[in-house]
């Protein structure tokens, strides 16, 4: 017999993501879902945004609390560098998933201490295509490209681009020793996703990295 | 890549409708794949395979409808539905400022149960 049964494929996934939702709004907590491609600079720009919010000791940005969430198919090194910081954190073994999903973070929020943030950065695990599919609960998606990538790299992987409020384009101490064409990755993201808002920074000299959270700032309440 | 994730996804809404419903078992289930969804229809159907074993889907077969990839564009006002797998310019005037109405269909729309 043949029955009639219109669901989204994803709405477990989707449900529970408005769930996480609901209890990140409910404790005042903007959450950023980073994704990007594996080597492209997540943990380092994680790293530098919280340097820089508390340089030399004394916090800059009073209004930023930050937490982290490090997602990652195998292993806590990440987790571990942000501990150091003095950032609460925690850390989500994928196994073997590509991606994160919102059961695995809905799992971890009782381990953060949500009353005490209003930022939460949720680490993706490296790879650009899958973590677009997933929703986990955020208010925006952010992504880095690392122009070592090369400058095909929007055109080849769209969904990330189309799906992202922010494109953050790592490594640019690097542009003089590579033939990356930095004005055609900006020219090719925002004709995929026009209301894309683009960041040129280094993690390794600090570039960049005030001007995003400067940002940040006017997106935390 | 994440096509296991959706084939048990798929399982999980065809288990829970079949012990709701009262259902003993499930021949096919037929879903809408967008072509813009970024699931890929032969990895699906070889994930599902997979993780259908021991379930109340065990027999069931995945019948995959691929949805192409169509818009409006507001500004020439025309209708267009492309071969490609992403649209990103009205392929009639070039324009990047059109609505994307299908392609990205990640959807169940019938099951054959018993």
């Amino acid at each position: 017999m043949k029955v009639k049964v219109v669901t989204r494929i994803l709405e477990a996934n989707d449900r529970i993501a408005v769930e996480n939702r609901r209890l990140f709004n409910d404790a005042g907590v903007y959450v950023i879902n980073l994704m990007s491609a594996p080597g492209a600079g997540k943990t380092s720009f994680i790293e530098q945004t919280i340097s820089e919010i508390c340089r030399g000791g004394k916090k800059l940005y009073r209004k930023l609390s930050i937490g982290v969430i490090e997602g990652d198919i195998a292993g806590t090194d990440d987790a571990q560098r942000i501990e150091r910081l003095g950032i609460p954190v925690v850390q989500i073994n994928t196994g073997s998933a590509c991606h994160l999903d919102a059961n695995m973070v809905n799992e971890v929020i009782v381990d953060l201490p949500l009353n005490d943030l209003n930022l939460l950065i949720v680490e993706n695990v490296g790879n650009l295509v899958c973590p677009a599919e997933f929703k986990i609960g955020e208010d925006m998606k952010a992504m880095i490209l690392s122009i070592t990538e090369g400058d095909d790299k929007p055109l080849k992987y769209p969904l990330m681009f189309q799906e992202s409020s922010a494109l953050i384009l790592n490594k640019i101490d690097l542009l003089p020793y590579t033939n990356v064409d930095i004005e055609k990755i900006k020219k090719d993201s925002l004709s995929l996703n026009k209301s894309l808002k683009i960041f040129e920074v280094s993690c390794k000299t600090g570039e960049g990295i005030a001007e995003w959270i400067e940002w940040l700032q006017s997106l935390v309440t | 890549m994440h096509e296991v994730s959706i084939a048990l996804s798929l399982l999980d809404i065809a288990k829970r409708y079949c012990d709701r419903e009262g259902y003993k078992g499930i021949e096919s289930i037929g879903v809408k794949i967008g072509k813009a969804s970024g699931v890929m229809s032969e990895a699906l159907l070889f994930a599902f395979d997979a993780v259908k074993i021991d379930t109340i889907a065990e027999k069931a077969h995945l019948i995959i409808d691929e949805i192409p990839v169509s818009g409006f564009c507001s500004t020439c006002n025309n209708n267009f539905s492309v071969e490609e797998t992403y649209v990103l310019c009205c392929p009639r005037c070039g324009d990047i400022s059109f609505r994307l109405e299908t392609g990205r269909e990640l959807d169940i729309y019938e099951m054959e149960v018993f």
